[in-house]
């Protein structure tokens, strides 16, 4: 199936050495191997997250020095002399060839020091430290209010069984999938910030309670495109899950409702869904580029824009590096949750 | 071999099946029949075997003893399923938690999606155990590590911890097979449960669920679609064709001296029987679809000595027509002759 999660692939007695009938002990009486402890794999992951984090680096330094013009072109404009090019060229550190620069650049991210901007002088990691938990908050509060939307949303059409129901779910569901994040951010805060009211059309405030107040509005346009996307996939597995024998062995057993509802329903079934929410949050990440843009919030994604079309150099760098980790952690961080709920996802 | 010594002198009925009907009520008018004159005993001890093709019936009437027709949104139309004074085919939900799990255990049908993977082996086995009654957690599990052990299951303590994933299929399948005896139910249900096996385990298996017969004195009802198996294992056999009973008596005597032209042919089709280099002995046509049943008998357009009278009427109803021995064959008393 997608996303390494493999459900059900069962190798059966397939390994077995050819065993004598009579012999009632031979292995379906054996207890199977004991699987590696979670932090053993959680270790691996991390390790390789490590390794994705280095060539997003690579990448990011390469890529932005690719594109046509440089900082002092950016800065100056066309009409300055060449002693003043030269003079800032020296001045940023652009005189010596990329690679000495990636050096340079490695050996002060180790000392933790991922540079300065080279337009306000602000260093990269201030920068972060004021704009990226804008940011983080936006995904938080997005992935919460997805969560709390799609399960009952899904459970709820798969369970009860009005046979219209799954029609104009699936209709609406595409309607969302259809529709650009941009534009239903737009039509959103045309719709909630001037015609209603309810929602600032720009501005924010740090700090838990005081976010949320700017935060809503645009987590609400990412749940557009999620929720169709997880309560979708949440239905169709609940659905799977239905099907499957286990579930009349619990009915069988008699098990009290609300623990029939988590161990014989929603349990068996969150995993494909943990998982896919945790890369679209991936692609999220790069959604609120966009949406920061449109909100003007003071996230790193607005923060990104600016700095790529000014060419500055470092403040691409760390944002770019931060993105990377962001959604490595963030698929690890699903990886885990959905083997905690079922153990038949495997960390690899 | 056929064990049938239990059935020379009849034990106890259990389970009384009588004209037991079962189908889908499509729209207030339109009824859909799955099963109809399902009619046989399950007697104390024996291992029961219900064979018949894919859509005879036969998980159905399984179904119907364990009270989980309305999950494949079925009900029963008619017909009494009496067992220890009570009605099963009219017994409400309520009356139902008390026998199935307790009275009648169930073996699912896979091995591999039987167990739930979301639990381990320990934690399924103590909900079988306290299913509907109070039992410490202790005691609880002090019963399913007894459990796991009567299973033969080797170092019970290890599996106790583990997921189903973790298990081959044939330990889950005793696993499965602990878990419906948490109760000491007085019957088990076991529907195809070697389905995915291989051929060795699938024997393991079967010898495990006779172990248990001979051991507690328990019924087993196994459904199957596997002749060789049903001999090997079974004391007495229903052959389901087309929603209906068409033959029930003891292993020995369906095999050796059948009473119905559908099991007749069955017997000749048995793979092991097959002479190499010779083309497979098949039964002509398909088995006929449900609601799309033929008049009078429902073999009648497979069957090789179908006469006249075979597809007028009703399906014709299970007959003795041997001490023991029942047959929806009008034509049973005939038929000695001409399966020779």
């Amino acid at each position: 199936m997608m996303f390494g999660f493999e459900k059900g692939t069962t190798q059966v007695s397939l390994s077995m050495p050819p065993a004598d009938v009579t012999d009632i002990a031979a292995d379906s009486t054996q207890a199977g191997p004991r699987p590696q402890p979670i932090w053993e794999r959680i270790l691996r992951r991390t390790g390789r997250a490590v390794i994705v984090a280095f060539w997003v680096m690579v990448v990011a330094f390469m890529l932005i020095r690719l594109a046509p013009g440089d900082p002092v072109s950016a800065a100056l404009g066309g009409e300055a002399s060449p002693e003043t090019v030269a003079a800032l060229r020296t001045q940023l550190g652009l005189d010596v060839d990329p690679i000495t620069q990636f050096w340079k650049y490695l050996w002060a991210f180790t000392q933790g020091d991922l540079g300065s901007s080279l337009l306000s002088g602000v260093p990269v990691t201030e920068m972060l430290k004021t704009n990226l938990p804008v940011t983080l908050w936006l995904i938080a509060i997005t992935v919460t209010m997805t969560m709390i939307v799609s399960i009952p949303l899904a459970v709820f059409i798969a369970l009860v069984r009005i046979p219209a129901l799954p029609y104009v779910f699936r209709t609406l569901t595409a309607i969302g999938l259809a529709l650009p994040s941009f534009l239903v951010a737009l039509l959103l805060l045309y719709q909630f910030g001037l015609i209603w009211g309810i929602a600032p059309i720009f501005g924010y405030e740090p700090g838990f309670p005081a976010n949320l107040h700017y935060l809503w509005l645009p987590a609400l346009v990412n749940c557009v495109v999620l929720v169709p996307v997880l309560s979708r996939v949440l239905y169709s597995s609940i659905l799977d899950t239905l099907d499957e024998e286990f579930v009349e062995t619990g009915v069988i057993r008699g098990v009290k409702s609300y623990r029939f509802f988590w161990f014989y329903v929603l349990r068996p079934s969150l995993a494909p869904t943990v998982v896919l929410l945790s890369y679209m949050m991936g692609v999220m990440v790069g959604s609120t580029v966009i949406l920061e843009s449109i909100f003007a919030l003071p996230g790193i994604g607005r923060e990104l824009v600016t700095a790529v079309s000014m060419r500055d150099y470092p403040v691409v760098q760390g944002i770019i590096l931060v993105f990377g980790v962001l959604v490595v952690f963030l698929s690890l961080l699903g990886d885990i949750v959905a083997s905690l709920l079922d153990p038949r996802v495997k960390l690899t | 071999m056929s064990t049938a010594t239990v059935t020379e002198s009849p034990s106890e009925v259990l389970v009384e099946i009588r004209d037991l009907v079962i189908g889908i009520q499509r729209t207030r008018a339109d009824r859909l029949i799955l099963v109809d004159s399902a009619d046989f005993d399950i007697r104390r001890g024996e291992i029961l075997g219900l064979v018949g093709e894919s859509g005879s019936g036969k998980t159905m009437v399984c179904r119907s003893l364990i009270g989980t027709l309305k999950r494949r949104s079925a009900t029963i139309f008619g017909g009494t399923i009496m067992f220890d004074g009570m009605d099963l085919a009219k017994i409400d939900e309520r009356r139902w938690r008390s026998v199935r799990g307790n009275r009648i255990g169930y073996v699912p049908q896979s091995a591999l999606t039987g167990p739930n993977p979301v639990m381990t082996i320990g934690g399924q086995l103590v909900e079988a155990v306290r299913c509907n009654r109070n039992r410490t957690e202790r005691d609880a599990r002090k019963r399913a590590m007894e459990l796991l052990d009567l299973v033969h299951i080797r170092r019970p303590e290890v599996v106790y911890d583990q997921y189903p994933f973790q298990l081959s299929g044939g330990m889950r399948q005793r696993v499965m097979i602990a878990a419906a005896l948490a109760q000491d139910p007085d019957i088990i249900l076991a529907d195809e449960p070697t389905t995915g096996l291989d051929v060795t385990v699938q024997a393991e298996i079967m010898k495990l669920l006779r172990e248990i017969r001979t051991e507690f004195n328990m019924s087993v009802v196994l459904v199957s679609h596997d002749l060789a198996l049903i001999d090997d294992v079974c004391d007495r056999l229903v052959v389901m064709h087309g929603g209906t009973c068409v033959e029930v008596g003891s292993v020995k005597e369906v095999a050796q001296n059948p009473k119905h032209p559908y099991t007749i042919a069955l017997n000749r089709a048995r793979i092991e029987l097959a002479t190499p280099g010779t083309q497979l002995i098949t039964i002509r046509g398909n088995p006929p679809g449900v609601g799309e049943w033929p008049s009078g008998c429902r073999f009648s357009e497979r069957c090789e000595f179908v006469q006249d009278d075979c597809r007028v009427g009703a399906s014709p109803p299970l007959l003795e027509v041997e001490s023991n021995h029942w047959s929806a064959c009008i034509h049973a008393g005939e038929l000695g002759a001409a399966s020779e």
